[in-house]
């Protein structure tokens, strides 16, 4: 039986997500008639109106062939190392979730077993002083990775000028052969076979297609149509509102992340946030929080349902981004989980009709990975230590039996079990279980195979290394002004 | 930071064979601070090992153990493993190989067996896959060299592990384990005591009378199971009815033909047979199912199809396929055949040992006994036990044979669901179940799913833009690359001559 071709594809949703799938899908399968109808992104869409982005979106954009003078300088970007937590347990110093490791593993097993074992003698400096990316972020210092030098193995994510960014998108996506049509849905038509027949827009003849993408945001315009089956995950991520204040200041290498007790502040240089509970603070409450932290004014604020859907793809219609799967912003992965969906609908592209089998393992993988970043996102509330009674509820209810499991086992001894289609690597679980106080109860055994002596003395040769080295590494802003005078001369 | 002797776990290791001499060299190389080690073991009773073809994961597990590759090899009169030749599978006449490497050049941004699949659909005339693999066209080249550290040329593409004499690995590890401290009690166990409240095991009591006390046992006494099964009583999970062969007769003869860079699994009426060329000798044995074949019918047709002199009797091992439910429980970890088996087929029940060995030693345990450590412990085992099966499985079912009863029952029966979804997303456009942790990944289930003649009915559409004459030529590009480095190589024997010495021939 032979199959026949996908030919055409429908891509709805007029913001970064929407562009950035019709781009990709154009550019890595050119045989597809692309047509994105570039609807008014959703103001709830976070995904499309967060600046701060991932190291996957540097990937995602390399695969397309957009290469940093394009992707990163002309788009206005500064570059992001990590993010700095301050005040998720009280009584600790603040600390950096940076994407990169942390220390040099010597002996047989992880690094970070080896410091645990110093931190229970009383002699260890903290968890991310070991990380050279950290220590990059934190002095406003910015590198690529460089051979050579101990800064040469972090990755980063850039903060990104939305508008610019998806402007950049919507011109690649264009020069690539994606044909645009402007308009509204005004309605969806659905076939016998439960997808979807066509889509009515405002203006113009209904769109047709054999494969739909949704990536018009939360309200799932199309995706909804079919079903609007949701796995809620509002016990244990409790903020359902974020303000966003456009700062417009330059990009800051370390993005902080800063706890209120009705939720977290952050700022990233270009915008300012307050994501909350609306149970724990009003709205306009919150607004005179961020403006006081700001001084700029917010938006309206942005309504967050903490959830997936566990099918994302149905029929003829796949959801990406906010459609999706909607969490709060922390940790920056909304639009990290659009580009990954984006990327395995690619290396699953279907035939003219989607076979089930094909669908369903698509579902599989995509549950499975927003799953563990829902895990990632609740274990900073669940391993928090705060006394407000926002906090005391969240770090008191049951965490998912996944995310137990890794508690569990890291508490016990710092293992970390591996999980397929898990987005953040094992340091970066240690750098915020660790950086928020939540320690093993016992060293790791093989840990014995190297005397602490030498493994104090390793530790100490490391961070003398990159102390050494950090002088030698621009400021971000020079980093940045260096790039742009080597483009423009 | 030493531990008090008094502090340290003690480890009783019931039974010495591969598993239990391995456990040993690993807990006293890698633990001496949190561990003494005493292990039982008797004369009286024989050890499995009948020669063993390994995986490449058997290196890793060397080297940590600052084993020094050239030493061992010549001490187990060991040569090395490609991959495994599979004959007659898929039908009778068929061969192919599951090569411990990739296919083509292994860095393509779709996987080249979707190139492969279409072109093979439109009726393009294609070479023998084996000549688009590296590992492939080396292993039938009957050479050998070391793979390039840098995996992007061909000669990068491909790991390799080991056949070696079973019998002589358990001593060389327990060398190995009692320079590290480890003590052996030769005896026979008479009786196993436990704790009257909790039912942990306390002590094992030797046939003279010696208890030999302990916080941890760990169970290496092969299919009895002294202490998981018949002990503990721990249930035995069956899979008898996917892999129905229950018995195996092996017979060592002297090499008459090459001794080859891999492994031969041959396909029989009841079962199939297997061929590990070692330095000195051939191992031989035919793994069957004894409700389809007499223990007599199916020794004759083992020496019947040996290609040299035989240098022992034949001798018959019985089993069933499957595992304890748990392998770890209480204070009793079951490490080896203790645990569970599955048939030799794809060369696992070391590796399966090696990784139950890994992982205690990650989740090496203190007084009390936590749970959280086994529970985690029975998670990995278990799932790594649960996917090989799959892949056993699939070899069974991917066939057309209905020459005799046995490939009729395993062709028509009912695979587990977690088998049959890999196969429909395989046969709908050659899709794999990714997973980045276990034992067999992509390049493996590719292997057996063309080798045995399941060809996906359609391919990654990414693929259809490329003209197929372009891709017959870069196809020729790649088979002529691979020909000309692999006409380079040593020969396997002349390697192993200089690279380790070689035993006399018996």
């Amino acid at each position: 039986m032979r199959q026949e071709r996908l030919g055409h594809v429908l891509v709805a949703g007029g913001g970064i997500t929407g562009w950035c799938a019709a781009a990709a899908l154009k550019r890595r399968a050119p045989f597809l008639d692309v047509t994105i109808l570039s609807c008014a992104p959703s103001r709830h869409a976070l995904a499309d109106r967060i600046a701060c982005t991932l190291p996957s979106l540097l990937g995602f954009q390399e695969d397309l062939g957009i290469g940093a003078a394009d992707g990163i300088v002309r788009a206005g970007s500064g570059y992001r190392l990590g993010t700095l937590f301050t005040g998720w347990a009280s009584g600790m110093p603040n600390y950096v979730h940076a994407y990169g490791r942390y220390g040099a593993s010597f002996g047989a097993t992880a690094f970070h077993h080896h410091w645990v074992r110093a931190a229970q003698n009383g002699a260890a400096a903290a968890f991310d002083d070991h990380s050279p990316a950290a220590v990059m972020a934190r002095a406003g210092r910015f590198a690529p990775p460089t051979a050579g030098t101990p800064f040469a193995d972090h990755e980063f994510g850039l903060t990104i000028d939305v508008g610019r960014h998806a402007s950049m998108m919507r011109a690649f996506a264009l020069h690539v052969g994606v044909r645009e049509i402007s308009g509204e849905i005004a309605g969806v038509t659905l076939d016998a076979d439960g997808g979807i027949a066509m889509v009515d827009i405002t203006a113009g003849p209904a769109l047709r297609a054999d494969l739909f993408i949704d990536a018009t945001g939360p309200e799932a315009k199309l995706r909804s149509a079919i079903d609007d089956d949701r796995d809620d995950w509002s016990a244990w991520l409790p903020c359902d509102r974020v303000l966003i204040a456009e700062t417009r200041d330059d990009p800051m290498v370390l993005t902080t992340v800063t706890v209120h007790e009705a939720g977290w502040r952050w700022a990233s240089g270009v915008q300012s946030g307050f994501a909350y509970a609306s149970g724990a603070i009003s709205d306009g409450k919150a607004a005179r929080v961020l403006r006081n932290a700001t001084g700029a004014a917010a938006d309206e604020p942005i309504r967050v349902r903490a959830g997936t859907r566990p099918q994302p793809w149905r029929a003829n219609c796949v959801a990406i981004g906010d459609a999706a799967t909607e969490v709060e912003p922390l940790e920056w992965c909304n639009l990290h989980l659009a580009l990954s969906a984006i990327d395995r609908l690619i290396t699953m592209l279907p035939s003219r009709v989607p076979i089930p089998v094909e669908v369903a393992e698509f579902n599989r993988q995509t549950l499975a990975e927003a799953e563990r970043v829902r895990d990632f996102l609740a274990m900073h509330y669940h391993t928090a230590r705060r006394g407000d009674p926002l906090w005391r509820a969240i770090a008191a209810a049951d965490p998912p039996a996944s995310l137990a499991h890794t508690l569990t086992q890291f508490a016990e001894r710092g293992r970390l079990p591996f999980f397929e289609e898990e987005t953040f690597a094992r340091d970066s679980w240690a750098a915020v279980l660790i950086g928020q106080g939540f320690l093993p109860r016992r060293v790791d055994p093989l840990v014995s195979g190297v005397p602490a002596a030498t493994s104090r003395a390793a530790m100490a040769r490391q961070a003398a290394a990159i102390a050494a080295a950090l002088p030698h590494v621009p400021t971000h802003a020079a980093y940045r002004a260096a790039q742009t005078r080597h483009l423009t001369r | 930071m030493p531990v008090a002797a008094e502090s340290k776990l003690k480890v009783v290791i019931v039974g010495g064979g591969t598993a239990g001499w391995m456990t040993a060299a690993a807990l006293t190389r890698l633990l001496p601070d949190h561990c003494s080690v005493r292990l039982v073991e008797s004369e009286a009773i024989g050890v499995v090992g009948v020669g063993e073809a390994t995986l490449p994961h058997i290196r890793a597990f060397n080297e940590r153990l600052g084993i020094d590759e050239a030493e061992f090899m010549a001490r187990t009169r060991a040569t090395f493993k490609l991959g495994i030749e599979f004959r007659d599978w898929g039908r009778i006449g068929d061969s192919y190989i599951h090569p411990f490497g990739t296919f083509g050049r292994g860095n393509g941004a779709v996987d080249f067996h979707h190139y492969w699949t279409r072109l093979l659909r439109e009726g393009a005339p294609l070479p023998s896959l084996d000549t688009v693999s590296y590992a492939c066209s080396l292993a039938r080249s009957g050479k050998f060299d070391h793979p390039e550290t840098d995996r992007t040329p061909l000669s990068g593409t491909f790991g390799y592990a080991y056949q070696f004499d079973a019998l002589l690995f358990a001593p060389y590890l327990r060398e190995i384990a009692e320079e590290g401290g480890a003590r052996r009690t030769e005896g026979m166990i008479a009786n196993v005591e436990r704790d009257g409240e909790s039912g942990d095991i306390t002590a094992v009591v030797l046939a003279d009378g010696e208890r030999i006390g302990g916080d941890l046992f760990v169970d290496c006494s092969g299919f009895r199971s002294l202490l998981l099964g018949a002990t503990l009583e721990e249930p035995f999970v069956d899979w008898s009815q996917w892999l129905p062969t229950d018995r195996a007769v092996a017979m060592p003869c002297r090499t008459r033909t090459a001794v080859t860079p891999y492994t031969s699994a041959i396909a029989m009426p009841a079962g199939w047979r297997w061929r590990i060329p070692l330095q000195h000798r051939t191992g031989n044995g035919y793994v069957y199912a004894s409700a389809f074949v007499s223990d007599d019918d199916a020794r004759r047709a083992l020496e019947v199809a040996v290609e040299g002199e035989a240098l022992a009797a034949p001798r018959v091992l019985r089993f069933k396929a499957g595992r304890r439910r748990r392998s770890w429980v209480g204070n009793c970890v079951a490490i080896g055949l203790a645990s569970g088996f599955l048939e030799p087929l794809e060369s696992t029940s070391i590796y399966l040992v090696q990784q139950a060995i890994t992982t205690l030693i990650e989740l090496f345990p203190e007084r009390p006994i936590g749970a959280s450590d086994r529970d985690e412990f029975n998670r990995v085992i278990d799932l790594e036990y649960d996917r090989i099966r799959d892949f056993l499985i699939l070899h069974y079912h991917a066939t057309t044979r209905d020459d005799s009863p046995f490939w009729d029952l395993v062709r028509t029966m009912t695979v587990p669901d977690s088998l049959s979804e890999k196969l429909d997303l395989w046969r709908t456009r050659g899709r794999l179940v990714k997973y980045r942790e276990g034992v067999f990944l992509d390049p493996s289930w590719v292997a057996v799913y063309l080798g045995q003649g399941i060809v996906p009915e359609g391919w990654d559409p990414r693929v259809d833009p490329i003209a197929p004459d372009a891709l017959l030529r870069s196809l020729e590009t790649l088979r002529a690359d691979i020909a000309g480095d692999v006409a380079r190589r040593p020969d396997h024997r002349s390697f192993i001559e200089r690279y380790c010495a070689m035993a006399q021939a018996a």
